[in-house]
């Protein structure tokens, strides 16, 4: 049974069809590759799973649970946690405090009434918070406030913060930009252990090594229209991805 | 000498009514990046409804009348909230920013109607009380304005610093978008936010009725306007900023109107504005650049 499916998702900017009649199935346990050229409908169709602007038809069901209804702050609460392209962190708080806040989903709350929930301090701050910080590699930084960070480890910490929500799907829009091939090399590292501790992937990404080496299956978006899908060596072949990429005539 | 340095401290006390008032305005530009120009009017409103405290009970202590201008504000706060910015699409920043000019107005219209544009006596602590140092002296009332703000303002930095509610409010103020995708539910930290400013003013209202004696509907017009002055000084958004520009508006008005009479000190006030924008715009404690 498909953890996320997208059924004929379009949304329009006025004339601009960003993203086209596309369907998507993601499977539980899946590192899903999402590629495309610039301005194919990547960064939209992570910003409609999250709910930043609505549909303008089609939809989207996660869990079996149509999420068209649903705020943002309630997806994440269904388990969709995402980072940002260009980085969202909140700049004058801690590394540590970043990861506090996300600390929201209902597992966290149930136990607490309104007073717990909104006067309480540090107290009934999970374990994980030190574990996400080990895992990024920021254990070291965790009192530095986030806007000091290197440019690294705030992608780092996005990705903590992501995890903090402890998210059944991970939707990450281009970790790797900006990044050195070293970098490149824990990014992978960290996606695979994400995938292995039971969270599935959808990687939106433009860096080809990551996503040809880590993805089990990978669609290609151009012009917000899917051409193809597949494994990455079948996506590689494909005529229309290397034409969409490669430009060139007919 | 004397003379400035009582002014100077008569004024610099009552300033931190001015500070709780800054401090209301600069919260809510914070996290919401709006103005909410009804907040001083709103002030006012709660402490007026401190004193329906005297109406049910004649002769209820003045810590009562205080109690019920706090949380007649925070209820009023709340109103300008759903009233303003709730029904009111906020993307649209002029319509809630008309919204709340309309609010200070209808405040003001329902504070003169209800009161028939007399001002009425307002009680207050300690106002037989006087330190003396000297020619020196210290009002008790004034004392006790000065000291009430200040546990207020204390209580607003622990509840911003210390607790879940201010982390949430904090993360809503740096970054909306992402907050959301942290599961928490903007409209819900914008609605505390205008419920806890509008305990503030409550208060500050009542402080201010306690140190002048009386309340006037005539307040809200300049304490709208000085509120607005401590906010730009401060530097919008920043809450120590506000403390400081409080106290500072405060003892400058004082000291000025020693010198140059009650009707022009204000002139003074404004030149100050002035100067602070064009040497110091972005306010006191200038917010560091951020990454982001």
């Amino acid at each position: 049974m498909a953890l996320l499916e997208l059924k004929s998702v379009s949304r329009h900017f006025g004339g601009v069809r960003a993203v086209d009649g596309l369907d998507l199935v993601i499977e539980p346990g899946q590192i899903f590759g999402l590629i495309g050229p610039n301005g194919s409908g990547k960064s939209t169709t992570v910003n409609l799973i999250t709910g930043l602007f609505p549909l303008t038809s089609g939809s989207i069901v996660f869990q079996n649970e149509d999420l068209e209804k649903l705020p943002t702050h309630l997806r994440l609460q269904t388990g969709i946690a995402r980072t940002f392209q260009n980085i969202r962190l909140f700049g004058q708080l801690t590394a540590w405090q970043n990861l506090w806040v996300a600390q929201n989903s209902p597992a966290d709350w149930a136990k607490r009434g309104f007073f717990s929930r909104w006067l309480g301090g540090q107290s009934g701050v999970r374990e994980e918070i030190s574990q996400l910080l080990e895992f990024s590699g920021l254990a070291h930084r965790q009192d530095e406030l986030a806007a000091n960070l290197a440019f690294g480890e705030q992608r780092r910490l996005e990705l903590a913060r992501a995890l903090a929500t402890r998210p059944k799907l991970i939707l990450l829009d281009e970790p790797a930009a900006g990044m050195n091939t070293e970098e490149i090399g824990q990014l992978r590292e960290r996606i695979l252990k994400i995938r292995a501790q039971g969270t599935t992937v959808l990687l939106v990404e433009h860096v080809m090594e990551l996503v040809m080496g880590v993805t089990d299956r990978i669609a290609v978006l151009n012009f917000g229209q899917k051409i193809a899908e597949g494994t990455p060596v079948e996506v590689q072949a494909d005529a229309a991805v290397r034409k969409a990429y490669l430009g060139g005539g007919e | 000498m004397l003379d400035f340095i009582q002014s100077l401290s008569d004024g610099v006390l009552f300033g931190a009514t001015y500070a709780l008032i800054g401090i209301g305005f600069t919260l809510v530009f914070g996290v919401m990046h709006k103005l909410n120009l009804s907040y001083a009017a709103a002030s006012v409103g709660g402490a007026y409804c401190g004193l329906l405290v005297l109406k049910v009970f004649a002769g209820a202590p003045p810590l009562a009348v205080f109690f019920c201008a706090f949380l007649a504000g925070g209820l009023l706060g709340y109103i300008v909230y759903l009233a303003c910015f709730h029904f009111i699409p906020i993307s649209n920043p002029l319509a809630t920013l008309m919204a709340t000019v309309g609010m200070l107005l209808l405040v003001d219209e329902v504070i003169v109607h209800q009161t028939d544009g007399m001002p009425l006596n307002y009680p207050a602590l300690f106002d037989d009380v006087m330190l003396r140092a000297g020619e020196f002296t210290l009002r008790g009332d004034l004392l006790m304005v000065f000291v009430v703000s200040i546990l207020c303002m204390a209580g607003l930095l622990a509840l911003l610093y210390r607790t879940r509610l201010g982390l949430a409010t904090r993360a809503v103020s740096q970054q909306a978008v992402a907050a959301q995708l942290c599961g928490i539910r903007v409209g819900q930290v914008n609605a505390m936010t205008f419920v806890i400013t509008g305990l503030l003013g409550g208060i500050a209202g009542a402080m201010i009725g306690a140190s002048v004696g009386t309340l006037s509907p005539l307040l809200t017009t300049p304490l709208t306007i000085k509120g607005l002055i401590v906010t730009v000084i401060g530097g919008l958004g920043s809450i120590p900023g506000a403390i400081v520009a409080g106290l500072l508006v405060g003892g400058f008005e004082s000291v000025l109107q020693q010198y140059r009479g009650v009707t022009e000190r204000d002139l003074y006030v404004m030149l100050l504005l002035f100067v602070f924008l064009v040497f110091r715009p972005g306010g006191l404690f200038a917010p560091k650049e951020g990454r982001d």
